[in-house]
């Protein structure tokens, strides 16, 4: 009985010193809270964070928020109390979360914010891809598309917004009709699918597609929207490219949906940059240093850093796809992480 | 009052819900353009598929006194697990079977089974130990959502086999193959609540439980029976789910609880069970889908739809109310 105790302590003390020697010292942990888990965009910024912050050093975990404000406020208290090397927020709420941005901050933590802006209250570094851009490329698509079948820009556009209490959705709307508004010959009927719904934006397609048949375009705010609208047409007996359409976000679907010929443009919310410019400058937010505004290449996109009154902001840019890049590994629709490891920037 | 006089008042009063819809579609012709069409009509019975059939196992739970929350992230599971395992493209593994229409009834089967085992779960634990059904509904809503998220990652399964998605494409006198199966599933429950001692019980039991218990009626087994049901009818609203959109989302079917109760109080299912008719329950489903319709079409912001179906609930609720009381003053 003896032996055998000895044996199994052997072992333990061989396997703490095998790890031990195997894992390479941490710079810190980093708690990302992550607004829900329902869409692929948070879901791959959940796994891109921790492959690029793990390439530079730092353990990740992550909480999610499940879309609830008050969950996330209480996750922020938590996090603040284990005192972690710092804290990325991807808000539910902008103006919910300011307290506890102030509160993270006033004990010592670096606060990132992640792909949703906070401009109320400074953070140490916000990563976004400019979702007013997005609406800007999708109104530049728009445009080109309505020309190339009426040889100007007019008709008329359904645009399905996603939740109307999602400030994400409500920029990219904003920035689409401010790029639109210099086109008075076109239409646009905008109406919300509550709760990033899909089956909500098949039924708002297949409604509108009866009273409003001389619709051209629909552009929907996220990929899996557009699936449920592709089926909403295909149920009306319409086949690809009898109404064109776009959508936003650049997830998985979306890049299907135009290697079947239905979608016509996908507008790329750029996650795998907006994840690696959060890792590239971790150590100067960690170590509290200042962040120089400027251009800087972010797996491969020129991305502006500038100093804003919140705090230094990186805008990188999302990009169109369409049939002709479709399979360019470097979008996250296709899911291959760049393979090149994050470097820290100096 | 004369007997033909109180027979009328007591035709009007059972059959409000389909005399308000008659109203509210009148109204909405009058005041949208394009909205008097058979293709909107069309529309509107096609939209109220899925969740017609979710309130028909809701209201299966509802008649009998109790609550089943579980109805929308069951739904939500079955159409998952069939977009995970017929679906190409996503997370899909694109299982094909051959021939090809046995993909039909294996993926009914499995969705009803799901909704069916989850329902048992809740009937054992409500039925045969007593416990709360609005707790134990509520705990399953959530637990089962979890496993919804869980397995699809939060990931989508997209492009659903040709052979499934065929009822959502095919149609029948024009309206799709999917509408069909409600009107269909409405009809056999509807024949089942009215003709069957089944059925009978189940009013009974939410009309008093223990006097019916005292009657020699076997209160536990139907109880049962009605939360196995409620489950496998969630099963396959949610292949229907699954049908119309050609996959599965993590998020498919959210807030579909909430319409589904809509529709059964408006349909004059009484909360506190013993009285009601699924034929009323589908005229509410169906007067929701028409105000959703009209919605979408004047482009109103669409958290108006909320208001109004809270509107609505409460009216139907003051109106039951009002129904009961005018009720006794006839007696």
């Amino acid at each position: 009985m003896k032996r055998l105790l000895a044996a199994l302590l052997g072992l333990l003390m061989l396997s703490f010193a095998t790890q031990a020697s195997a894992a390479a010292p941490s710079k810190g942990t980093v708690y990302y809270l992550v607004p829900t888990l329902l869409d692929e965009f948070q879901t791959g910024s959940v796994s891109a964070l921790g492959l690029f912050l793990g390439q530079v050093g730092y353990d990740m975990k992550t909480l999610n928020a499940d879309n609830k404000t008050e969950l996330q406020q209480s996750q922020m208290n938590d996090v603040i109390a284990l005192k972690p090397a710092a804290i990325i927020l991807a808000a539910v709420d902008f103006n919910a979360l300011k307290p506890s941005i102030e509160s993270a901050r006033a004990a010592g933590i670096p606060v990132v914010e992640f792909d949703r802006q906070i401009t109320s209250t400074p953070s140490d570094f916000t990563s976004v891809a400019g979702t007013v851009e997005i609406g800007h490329i999708a109104a530049e698509h728009a445009q080109k598309l309505l020309t190339g079948k009426y040889g100007t820009v007019k008709g008329k556009i359904l645009q399905v917004l996603g939740d109307p209490g999602d400030p994400y959705t409500l920029d990219i709307q904003k920035g689409f009709e401010e790029k639109m508004k210099a086109f008075p010959s076109v239409t646009i009927i905008s109406l919300p699918a509550l709760q990033w719904e899909a089956s909500a934006a098949g039924t708002i397609v297949s409604d509108q597609m009866l009273a409003n048949p001389d619709i051209d375009l629909i552009f929907l705010h996220a990929a899996h929207l557009s699936v449920a609208a592709v089926a909403s047409l295909e149920a009306a007996g319409k086949k690809p490219g009898d109404v064109m359409l776009m959508s936003s976000n650049g997830a998985p679907v979306g890049l299907d949906l135009i290697r079947k010929g239905w979608l016509n443009t996908e507008v790329e919310q750029p996650l795998y940059a907006q994840a690696a410019a959060v890792a590239m400058f971790m150590d100067k937010i960690v170590g509290k240093q200042a962040i120089k505004a400027g251009e800087y290449d972010v797996v491969g996109l020129k991305s502006v850093v500038t100093i804003e009154a919140w705090g230094p902001n990186i805008k990188i840019p999302g990009s169109a796809i369409t049939k002709e890049n479709v399979d360019n590994p470097a979008f996250w629709g296709n899911q291959k992480p760049p393979t090149a490891a994050i470097k820290s920037v100096e | 009052m004369t007997p033909r006089t109180r027979r009328v008042l007591e035709f009007v009063f059972d059959n409000l819900v389909w005399f308000m819809l008659i109203l509210v579609l009148a109204v909405f012709s009058m005041l949208i353009p394009n909205y008097f069409q058979i293709g909107i009509f069309t529309n509107i019975i096609e939209a109220s598929s899925v969740l017609g059939v979710m309130s028909i196992g809701l209201a299966l739970v509802i008649i009998t006194g109790h609550m089943d929350l579980s109805v929308e992230s069951v739904a939500a599971l079955a159409a998952m697990a069939v977009g995970i395992l017929f679906c190409s493209a996503g997370i899909g593994l694109g299982i094909r079977l051959s021939p090809e229409w046995l993909m039909i009834p294996v993926s009914l089967l499995l969705a009803c089974a799901i909704g069916a085992l989850i329902g048992l779960a809740n009937g054992v634990l409500v039925v045969k130990l007593k416990m709360s059904a609005f707790i134990i509904t509520l705990a399953s809503f959530i637990w089962v959502r979890g496993i919804v998220l869980a397995v699809s990652g939060g990931r989508s399964a997209q492009d659903l086999a040709p052979a499934i998605r065929w009822f959502a494409i095919e149609r029948f006198l024009g309206i799709p193959l999917t509408a069909w199966i409600a009107i269909a599933c409405f009809l056999i429950f509807s024949i089942m609540m009215a003709k069957t001692p089944f059925g009978r019980h189940l009013v009974m039991i939410g009309g008093n439980e223990t006097a019916t218990f005292r009657a020699g009626i076997r209160v536990t087994r139907n109880l049962l029976v009605a939360f196995v049901m409620a489950g496998a009818i969630a099963g396959l609203s949610g292949w229907l789910l699954a049908v119309r959109t050609s996959g599965a989302t993590a998020n498919l079917g959210v807030g579909l609880l909430f319409n589904a109760f809509a529709a059964v109080v408006i349909g004059g299912i009484s909360l506190k069970g013993g009285v009601g008719s699924l034929p009323g329950v589908y005229a509410g489903v169906l007067l929701l889908s028409s105000i959703n319709t009209a919605i979408n079409l004047m482009g109103l912001p669409a958290n108006f739809t909320q208001v109004i179906h809270g509107f609505l609930v409460l009216a139907a609720v003051l109106l039951d109310t009002f129904k009961q009381r005018l009720r006794q003053r006839l007696a």
